[in-house]
């Protein structure tokens, strides 16, 4: 299930966006921080003058210093924002000489003049700046303190003048963050698109590998792709396979039946008749085991998740056994030795799916059965090694006349002794259940003639 | 206990009076050092533009409109005054209200300072005198021909010229250190004032009034306005704007900070700026407003019209603070005192001959 989450496009434009907001925020601030003290430093500069010019106007006249105000200063101190202006000149013991404004000007006791302040008065806010002039008569000497200030609105204006490119180049940053986005984003996502374009066009049983120019990002997901499609195709070629296997198997019983019916038919004769029934019944027989085989082999392809039932490996192939002494007893044929051993001490638990158990048990005793001549030695026995439980079918019949082991445990593929019915679908059964219980399935000659058949599973708790 | 009724039938009769009228007026108070008759046709054209306000006109000394704008309450909405310094110390002081809109952009930028104290008139300080009284071919069209005029036949002016006293005008003090400020010889004429034992008058209207009854023969820095108006009627007083150098002066108005009547204040002012109350204002009146082609932005060159007279504007800056300096002033007044009463040569011939003020000294 595909479930949709945040997509890239939105992911890298937040993230974008997000950091060149950031950064913008922070050369905002900085923009700020500096266009204000630039402002303050341009009209700092207009109260310095004013006040040296106010300075260079008074004069020691007779016994008192007096104090001409000049019209300059007080132009210099409004400026072209024509800002309110103060002065105010006071005497060594804070005394004021005079001052256009009643702004709070404490004298300054342990200030060190020049001195910068910013004050609040009748809700406006003034700067102002203040400096010592020291002037000495002909017969006496004082220092006077000459406070000029202004209010802030040319400051204020300035420093939003100087502000106002800032805040363009903060806009223009977001919007090219914004479009670089876009197109880098398109760029980046377009490998993926074309990727997706490939797989759309793709015909359903195209396995081939795939024929596109990847960045490195992506080569792992194409890589990825291409080894699903392989094994899909292996897939697909088993089924195949076995359908075709499975359709040529049910041919040939079918056609038996339709020989041995068609020769019944021409003949009058109630003895061929019951010998054609006869061979009927077996072919029928044959056919049936053979649809139940391959019922099992599709349950089991389908169904491949082993349940988890506990099971107790001795009871079920003991049952097994006794099921086919007894099947074998009624049976008019030389029967073969059937015989169970449990060598284990103790109970032997698995845990699985009891049917798939008993079916592949049942399968290689009966493939044990088939396979051999009668008379044989069949023993289904009952181990333990390597911590595992080995449960082995063994018979001391022919082997395996040169087929190798891998090859017959293929489905539908059969020894060379042909003429004996079955459809070669049992070890592959067989081995497809001792894998899905994470076990293995082995089948070897034995030394000492015969062949043993065997089941590794592991073992376990009760 | 028995006059309760009454009372009762007082207020209810007061009330139904109130009610049963179209809403009350808004009362305007204005405060101005300016004549009512100069300005009248455009109060006149505000109170029919706008109905609702009722203009409460108070005609004042200069002085007394500085007094006003402090110590009054409530103040008075809108104020009015020739003395630039102490309307431009107002607006400093942070009295004047900031006002705003497309008439107050639209006003020439020498004329106004901060968009709260506004000149709006233009008006030639000009010299006056009885041309039946002095010879035809006395030459007084400037301040030096004035200066000479003074010097060589002081017999002829002795105690018979009016001039602005300095400690009782704001707008005569505006004017001698705009003087001052012009030219040092300015003390020469001061010092020629004193030795002719001229009079110190608190305005232009003693002036006017002292020359047509024949007390004065000249009058020194009369506001142009209100003498060519008032030469009108009296076709014996010649006025003479200086050639070379006229002062210009406007008169300043703001609203008050603390206006009662904000919105009345605001509409009064925009009204005066506009085009069309500026309009009525050259029409109908004396009074001229300031040149609207805006094109120079320096202040200070003095400005060639069209008859080659220069004339000096008064500029509308910070630079006035200087004059309204308390120190200042009265060390300006005592120079002002030193010059025009310097010995020197002899003053009218007769000793006894009583020079002063016209009024009461300060």
């Amino acid at each position: 299930m595909i479930r949709i989450t945040t997509s890239l496009r939105a992911r890298l434009m937040l993230w974008l966006l997000a950091g060149a907001t950031a950064l913008g925020t922070i050369l905002l601030i900085e923009a700020h921080i500096s266009a204000t003290r630039n402002a303050q430093r341009a009209y700092d500069a207009q109260l310095t003058a004013a006040a040296l010019t106010m300075a260079d106007a008074i004069r020691w006249a007779g016994d008192e210093p007096v104090v001409t105000v000049p019209a300059a200063a007080l132009r210099i101190l409004s400026g072209t924002a024509e800002a309110r202006v103060y002065y105010g000149v006071f005497d060594q013991a804070g005394h004021r000489l005079t001052a256009n404004l009643d702004l709070p000007i404490e004298s300054g006791d342990d200030e060190t003049l020049p001195a910068w302040r910013t004050v609040s008065h009748d809700g406006t806010r003034w700067r102002l700046h203040g400096r010592q002039l020291d002037l000495a008569g002909w017969s006496a000497h004082t220092s006077l303190t000459i406070w000029v200030g202004q209010t802030m609105g040319g400051r204020r204006a300035l420093a939003a003048r100087l502000f106002e490119p800032a805040v363009m180049r903060f806009v223009i940053l977001i919007l090219a963050a914004g479009g670089l986005g876009l197109v880098a984003i398109a760029s980046t996502l377009a490998p993926v698109r074309r990727l997706r374009d490939r797989l759309a066009g793709r015909r359903a049983d195209d396995f081939s590998a795939l024929d596109a120019r990847v960045p490195g990002e992506i080569a792992p997901l194409a890589a990825t792709l291409d080894s699903l499609f392989t094994r899909q195709r292996a897939a697909r070629d088993s089924l195949l396979r076995f359908t075709a296997d499975a359709s040529h198997q049910l041919k040939t019983p079918l056609a038996g039946l339709a020989n041995a019916s068609e020769a019944a038919l021409e003949s009058d004769d109630p003895a061929v008749w019951r010998a054609a029934l006869a061979r009927i019944h077996a072919t029928a027989q044959h056919a049936g085991r053979l649809a139940g085989q391959l019922l099992h082999m599709a349950r089991l392809s389908h169904d491949t998740t082993p349940g988890n039932e506990s099971i107790e490996l001795a009871t079920l192939a003991e049952q097994i056994t006794r099921e086919h002494a007894e099947r074998a007893a009624l049976s008019d044929d030389t029967p073969h030795e059937l015989s169970y051993i449990n060598a284990l001490t103790g109970s032997a638990y698995v845990t699985g799916t009891r049917w798939a158990l008993q079916e592949a048990l049942r399968n290689l005793i009966d493939n044990a059965l088939v396979h051999t001549p009668t008379g044989t030695a069949v023993t289904v026995r009952l181990s333990e090694r390597d911590a595992m439980l080995w449960l082995c079918v063994i018979d001391d019949g022919p082997g395996l006349a040169s087929a190798s082991p891998q090859a017959l445990r293929a489905a539908f593929r059969r020894g060379e002794n042909t003429e004996q019915p079955g459809s070669g679908l049992g070890l592959a059964i067989v081995s497809s259940i001792a894998e899905a219980h994470g076990g293995s399935f082995s089948l070897d000659e034995r030394a000492a003639g015969g062949c043993q058949a065997c089941l590794c599973l592991p073992r376990a708790r009760p | 206990m028995r006059c309760l009724p009454c009372a009762r039938l007082l207020l209810a009769l007061c009330l139904a009076g109130t009610a049963g009228s179209a809403p009350a007026a808004t009362p305007l108070h204005i405060a101005a050092a300016l004549d009512r008759p100069a300005i009248a046709p455009v109060l006149a054209a505000f109170e029919r533009a706008h109905p609702d306000i009722d203009i409460r006109y108070a005609d004042l000394a200069t002085r007394a409109v500085e007094r006003r704008i402090h110590d009054t309450a409530p103040p008075p909405d809108v104020v009015i005054s020739s003395a630039m310094p102490s309307q431009l110390a107002a607006a400093n002081a942070g009295y004047a209200a900031r006002l705003s809109g497309a008439v107050i952009d639209d006003w020439p930028a020498r004329f106004k300072w901060r968009d709260s104290v506004f000149g709006f008139t233009f008006e030639p300080v000009v010299f006056a005198y009885r041309a039946d009284l002095l010879p035809a071919d006395i030459a007084l069209g400037s301040h030096g021909a004035l200066f000479r005029a003074l010097t060589d036949q002081r017999s002829r002016f002795c105690g018979r010229v009016a001039i602005y006293d300095p400690a009782r005008s704001a707008v005569g003090y505006a004017l001698y250190q705009a003087d001052a400020g012009h030219t040092a010889r300015f003390w020469q004429l001061v010092s020629a004032f004193g030795q002719a034992r001229a009079h110190q008058v608190p305005n232009t209207r003693t002036m006017l009034t002292g020359l047509s009854e024949g007390r004065f023969v000249l009058a020194y820095n009369l506001l142009g306005a209100y003498a060519r108006r008032y030469a009108h009627g009296h076709p014996e007083i010649r006025v003479v704007a200086p050639t070379d150098y006229t002062l210009m002066l406007s008169r300043m108005v703001f609203v008050h900070r603390a206006a009662p009547h904000p919105d009345a204040a605001r509409q009064f002012v925009t009204y005066l700026l506009s085009r069309q109350g500026q309009r009525v204002l050259m029409q109908q009146t004396q009074l001229a407003g300031p040149p609207r082609a805006d094109t120079s932005a320096d202040r200070s060159t003095p400005k060639r019209s069209a008859n080659q007279r220069r004339i000096m504007p008064i500029a509308l800056d910070a630079g006035l603070l200087a004059q309204v300096d308390p120190a200042q002033r009265r060390r300006d007044l005592a120079q002002w005192q030193a010059r025009f009463a310097a010995p020197g040569q002899p003053g009218c011939g007769s000793a006894d001959f009583t020079s002063g003020r016209a009024g009461p000294s300060r």
